[in-house]
């Protein structure tokens, strides 16, 4: 019975680290694969276009765990890159003073992130308030801000977003730039990540989190103000989003009212292949970027091998199917050993009935 | 560019379903099937149609998301009120089933003529077909579809000849040699397989000009972006990019900047301003304007002088240039219109 139960414990690690383990495999597998695959360069690189939909996928992680969905992140993602963009280039016209203002480029930014952050909050309101599901309310909202977007500008794209010295609103450009050689993308995926793991694992409001997904109407008898902590999920994930949305347009110094369209899918894969359970109440920051990893590695290098973009969907849908597979084996081999473990507790108890006494 | 991308699969169907849920209530013509009998057909082909009865002229095109439909939608409006017409302006979003009842609608609505830049060349048939029954006759813009003698004209841009242009100038631009590589359009996209097969005609004249790379980025400027950078790592010393379209194009040369790389030659399609731009500024070489105004206008003249006497005095097929849009003379190109 020992043995059998190292065996189960050794299984139980390789299973709780199976996307690590994944991620090392596919590293090596690529370093043979594809020449220059394996260099500090490409390592940034693939961490600078992680940070997209791994900054997203953070967001929809705390979402997931409260046992909802966001599907609005993508079209946040062109709407916060048009609102920056536009502020940039057009600045903000008031019409009754018949003035134009131009921010400065820290000014843009905090309006984009509170545009984003508005938008959260409008999904967590329709979800809390009005009692529609989550997926109904976000992909409504996924409309309504794809739709605003593209009002903006009517459909065009701003072009050339780095401001002008004379309107003192230079300086956009700096988050798609580096910062001795580490892309500032990735430096913020990083700064977001520890914040929000962080927030996540050792406050009250991370505990919320965790008690809404597991069992809500327990959270609620238990004191914990649920709306409340569900419409701070939202806003968190619309700040992702805009987040995500002023660092792609900055890339590209350009915004374009359709980008981030269907990223929400990649944030999606990349909670759920990092452990979080769809069903809410599981899940975990250091997962979802581990997760985002994986399919920025399927995705890059895939590419330096020049194979064929219809193999790539190909092998991204397998990974992710696979994920969840052996995400459910592993809940159910750890049912099995917790009852395992139950019956040996009762086993030791019974043959030895006096040793508390002793 | 020209084709904006479709929702991943898990999101499609309830597009669809909230499409059609936003659509559903207007099928007043729904008693006309889709396929006409062969005799009708022939019947009415013998005999010009003469609209539904009213003076309304439906311009159905993908979304106005993209400038360059934009320009389409309304250069093709523009000139049809010139010439008297009401007009409708709608978009299918690339959906064929919206477009379907975009034609119910303009069906029911009695419409004198379509102007349509399809969303299918086969899925497009049927709904063409539907119009001809019904007396309407349709002028295809931009994109053919798969079958002749159902619409009346069908004016598109000739791709082939403006990719082959522009590969010229290409070739020009990397001095007949040296590491390329080729960023194609969405691969299930007929435009990309012929844009990219033009490029090739040409490049492949020159053997000295060596491609190392060739992925798809889906029109897509970030997906271009990302990609170039990827492919710059295992290809450091590639002197040209050569992509299917604009929106790619402009990516690409966005990526080149952020490497700091110099003297790239990079190539695209379409003529939109961004590229326009981008060439002024010296991060692109050039591009292919696919004359989307003036596609529009012929369309909308078309339509009207088919109404008045019952011939374009034209053929079906109808290809217009491209124009190659280099340093020389990009000056010239405002909003998909050349004014030279």
């Amino acid at each position: 019975m020992k043995k059998n139960q190292s065996n189960h414990g050794l299984a139980m690690t390789l299973l709780k680290g199976r996307t690590f383990i994944v991620l090392i495999v596919l590293l090596i597998f690529f370093s043979f694969a594809a020449p220059n695959f394996f260099s500090q360069n490409t390592m940034l690189l693939i961490a600078k276009h992680v940070a997209l939909y791994g900054i997203l996928a953070i967001g929809m992680t705390y979402v997931i765990i409260t046992g909802g969905i966001d599907l609005s992140v993508g079209a946040v993602v062109g709407l916060a890159g048009m609102v920056a963009g536009g502020l940039i280039n057009k600045g903000l016209t008031l019409p009754m003073f018949g003035v134009t203002l131009y921010f400065d480029v820290p000014l843009i930014v905090l309006i984009t992130i509170v545009v984003g952050a508005l938008v959260g909050w409008l999904n967590g309101i329709v979800i809390t308030r009005f009692n529609v599901a989550p997926f109904i309310a976000t992909l409504g909202m996924m409309y309504v801000a794809r739709g605003l977007a593209m009002l903006h500008s009517n459909g065009a794209t701003y072009s050339n977003i780095v401001g002008k010295p004379a309107l003192g609103n230079t300086g956009y450009d700096f988050f798609g730039s580096n910062i001795m050689g580490i892309p500032v993308g990735a430096i913020i995926l990083v700064i977001i990540a520890v914040i929000t793991a962080i927030l996540l694992k050792f406050t009250p409001f991370g505990w919320h989190v965790f008690a809404i997904g597991g069992n809500e109407k327990a959270a609620k008898l238990s004191g914990i103000k649920v709306n409340q902590v569900k419409i701070m999920v939202y806003i968190l994930s619309g700040v992702c989003a805009a987040i995500v949305g002023i660092i792609n347009s900055a890339q590209l110094v350009a915004a374009h009212p359709a980008s981030g369209e269907s990223w929400e899918m990649n944030a999606i894969a990349a909670a759920v292949l990092g452990g979080t359970s769809m069903a809410g109440g599981i899940g975990g920051i250091g997962g979802t970027i581990v997760g985002a990893f994986v399919i920025g590695v399927i995705n890059d290098g895939m590419v330096m091998c020049g194979v064929s973009e219809f193999w790539q969907m190909v092998i991204k849908g397998l990974v992710i199917v696979f994920a969840v597979v052996i995400d459910q084996f592993q809940r159910n081999l750890q049912a099995k050993m917790a009852l395992q473990a139950r019956g040996e507790e009762k086993e030791t108890a019974a043959s030895n009935p006096g040793g508390n006494l002793a | 560019m020209k084709h904006t991308r479709k929702l991943t699969a898990g999101l499609l169907a309830i597009a669809m379903a909230a499409s059609m849920a936003g659509c559903g209530g207007n099928n007043a013509s729904s008693a006309a099937p889709a396929s006409s009998t062969p005799a009708s057909s022939a019947a009415e082909a013998a005999k010009p149609l003469t609209g539904g009865g009213s003076k309304i002229m439906y311009i159905i095109t993908p979304s106005h998301s993209n400038p360059f439909f934009k320009t389409e939608a309304e250069s093709a409006s523009a000139k049809a009120k010139e010439l008297g017409y009401e007009v409708k302006v709608v978009s299918h979003d690339d959906d064929a089933t919206k477009q379907a009842e975009l034609f119910d609608n303009a069906i029911a609505d009695k419409a004198a003529a379509i102007i349509c830049d399809n969303a299918g060349a086969d899925a497009t048939v049927a709904a063409v077909k539907k119009a001809r029954d019904n007396n309407i006759p349709t002028f295809l813009i931009d994109r053919e579809i798969n079958e002749s003698g159902v619409a009346i004209s069908q004016i598109v841009a000739n791709n082939y000849q403006g990719a082959k242009a522009i590969a010229e100038k290409f070739v020009e631009a990397m001095g007949e040699k040296g590491e390329y590589a080729e960023l194609l359009g969405k691969e299930s996209d007929t435009n990309a397989g012929v844009r990219s097969s033009a490029f090739h005609e040409i490049i492949d004249q020159y053997p000295d000009m060596k491609m190392v790379a060739q992925q798809t980025a889906n029109w897509e400027q970030t997906e271009a972006y990302q990609k170039v950078e990827t492919i710059l790592q295992s290809n450091p010393n590639i002197k040209g990019i050569v992509c299917g379209n604009d929106t790619m194009a402009v990516g690409a040369a966005a990526a080149i900047k952020a490497a700091g790389l110099k003297d790239i030659a990079i190539v695209g399609v379409d003529g939109s301003d961004e590229a326009a731009e981008q060439i002024k500024s010296g991060n692109m070489v050039g591009t292919a304007l696919q004359q989307a105004a003036l596609i529009a206008e012929m369309g909308a003249e078309q339509a009207d002088q088919y109404l008045k006497t019952g011939s374009t005095g034209k053929d079906e097929k109808q290809l217009v240039d491209c124009i190659a849009i280099t340093k020389d003379n990009v000056d010239k190109l405002k909003n998909f219109v050349y004014s030279g």
